[in-house]
């Protein structure tokens, strides 16, 4: 199956399986600046996955932020700074906690479930789950649909390029992103599950394969809105930074109080809110 | 502005802490270490050997960790316990095997690999019973870090004289609580930005999670705040930290925004054994990542002495 057809197979599936979200409020995080609730929705298989809502106090329309989901067996809910400035939507995809009924995720294990069988892949249906999440956020009322942001991995510039209207696309913490050359660099997880499966018996042409569908610079092209590339090494990110269309890097200095100031301001500005720091200073 | 090597952080020692804490270790003592470690061919390397390893703890329960030896390198090894953070789970410690020790991640309770008595989740675990120091749920999470040192030192090709422990955020906590649980165990500790010390200072300095869960809990349980306080006071690093004697690294982010670095100075001060101290200005939870890692192998391989 080629690029195209293979993620029309999944819109299509999308599009046939109505979200049906159900929100419940979260008395614990209702503050003075934001209201937060827990938000259950389908994605394909069906299967329900999970994420965390939060809507400023005020009148909106407000800038929206999607945090697509990190690798590992859990998200961090949304930042009280964040909640305070966007329409917040921190997604849970099939099998972390509190999205695994039916299905919980293996560490080491994810990145390698099914990659023999692009059909069948985990990632297709994770990235089905994010698409579901942008669809859910950009149909809420609250949200000014000209300021609307993805966070993320490579899971953020594949939900931009499948999605029309993200305005701002922050990318951080590439997994997909030449993977099979990066597995190659140490023994250390997640890309070391490549190398375990590999030795289990896969090949580096069927992994080529099933990864294809999942790499950014082939994602890329289709982003509208800009992007910045949060890396160690902007020569290694060439590939994918050549390929987006609006992109801009910025080169990790691993003083990461100063690189989460950063980060926060670029998106604050794309978005029309004031820059906030985590480190509360006085 | 802040001064977080100056400031006041100040918690109540219990009186019966120690008492508190040998009670849980001799519950453990009860069972069994039962441990089981099963080979895995398809996640070994030509250096590294992988186990799948199950042993039992604090109440009975089966607690998983992967457990990894250098493949060509004689025996006895230095054996390091690897501690997870809040969110992550453990990884299969090759890298350090790769480097000469005999490594064990530990998942303990609530970790997905050992959870299937007790599972509070994310967000959960830091205020799951935080109302009663007896089930409070760290209790038994703590006590797994301390069962899998036990697990090391029955291990014949690990040189008990030689067996540390290495952790960042609630990895370095626990590595200060299981050190002074194991006084006569630890050959050194290697913690960075410790979580879990200053546990209720910690929230009024930050709106971060984990230490944001307390100030949720007790934004619908005001009147649980002395009874929150009261039980962890058991599980404070502050509170441990006299009863370690071995050499201890410490690494701190100065813009920790995760754990505050008043907590990591305040353990610093009451820390009474050889302790070595870094800071990183503009540095937050990272506390130093990736370079700091030289400087925690280094500490690590000057006490504990690999490849020997």
């Amino acid at each position: 199956m080629d690029f195209n057809s293979y993620w029309a197979a999944v819109d299509a599936e999308l599009a046939a399986i109505p979200g049906r979200p159900v929100l419940d409020l979260v008395p614990s995080r209702m503050t003075d600046e934001a209201t937060s609730y827990t938000v259950r929705l389908t994605s394909t298989g069906p299967y329900r996955v999970f994420g965390h809502l939060s809507i400023p106090t005020g009148d909106g329309p407000f800038p929206a932020l999607l945090h697509t989901p990190r690798y590992g067996s859990v998200n961090h809910i949304p930042h009280p700074n964040d909640r305070s400035r966007y329409v917040v939507f921190g997604l849970m995809h099939r099998g972390q906690r509190l999205a695994d009924e039916g299905f919980s995720a293996a560490y080491p294990g994810l990145l390698t479930m099914d990659i023999d069988h692009p059909a069948s892949y985990i990632y297709r249906g994770i990235a089905a789950d994010c698409l579901r999440a942008a669809e859910f956020l950009m149909g809420l009322t609250e949200v000014d649909p000209a300021r609307v942001a993805v966070a993320g991995n490579d899971l953020a510039v594949l939900t931009a390029a499948r999605r029309p209207g993200f305005s701002a696309v922050r990318v951080s913490e590439l997994l997909f992103y030449r993977a099979l050359e990066a597995r190659l660099r140490s023994c250390l997880y997640p890309l070391e599950e490549l190398n375990d499966h590999l030795r289990a018996g896969s090949s580096v042409e069927t992994l080529e394969r099933t990864l294809s569908y999942f790499d950014p610079v082939r994602h890329a092209p289709a982003v509208s809105g800009r992007t910045l590339l949060a890396v160690d090494n902007p020569d290694w990110a060439a590939q994918l930074v050549e390929a987006l269309p609006a992109a801009s890097v910025y080169r990790l200095t691993h003083l990461d109080g100063t690189d989460n100031d950063f980060l926060d301001a670029w998106l604050a500005e794309q978005s029309g809110v004031p820059p906030m720091s985590r480190f509360v200073v006085g | 502005m802040r001064d977080p090597e100056n400031a006041t952080v100040e918690v109540e020692r219990p009186a019966d802490f120690d008492d508190f804490w040998a009670a849980g270790l001799a519950d453990c003592a009860s069972y069994p270490l039962d441990p089981v470690l099963t080979e895995m061919p398809a996640l070994s390397t030509d250096k590294v050997i992988v186990y799948d390893l199950r042993y039992t703890s604090f109440g009975g329960l089966r607690i998983a960790g992967w457990y990894t030896v250098p493949r060509d390198l004689p025996a006895p090894y230095p054996a390091l316990v690897t501690i997870p953070g809040y969110i992550s789970e453990p990884t299969i410690p090759k890298e350090w095997s790769e480097l000469g020790y005999a490594a064990l991640a530990v998942a303990p309770r609530g970790k997905l690999r050992s959870n299937s008595v007790f599972n509070p989740g994310y967000p959960g675990l830091l205020t799951h019973n935080i109302v009663d120091h007896n089930t409070y749920g760290y209790r038994g999470f703590y006590l797994d870090v301390v069962r899998a040192v036990d697990v090391l030192l029955d291990r014949p090709e690990v040189d008990n004289a030689r067996i540390g422990l290495q952790g960042s955020s609630q990895g370095g906590g626990l590595g200060i609580s299981t050190a002074a649980l194991r006084p006569d165990a630890i050959a050194c500790v290697a913690a960075g930005a410790p979580y879990l010390c200053g546990i209720m200072t910690a929230p009024t300095l930050t709106r971060s999670y984990p230490y944001e869960e307390i100030n949720e809990y007790l934004r619908v349980h005001p009147k649980d705040v002395d009874r929150v306080r009261e039980t962890v006071a058991y599980y404070d690093g502050l509170n441990f930290a006299p009863n370690v004697q071995a050499p201890t690294l410490l690494y701190l982010g100065l813009e920790d925004d995760v754990c505050p670095p008043e907590t990591g100075f305040a353990l610093h001060r009451v820390l009474t054994c050889e302790t070595t101290l870094h800071t990183f200005p503009h540095c937050a939870h990272h506390a130093g990542l990736p370079g700091v890692m030289r400087i925690v192998e280094d500490f690590l391989a000057e006490h504990l002495k690999p490849g020997r």
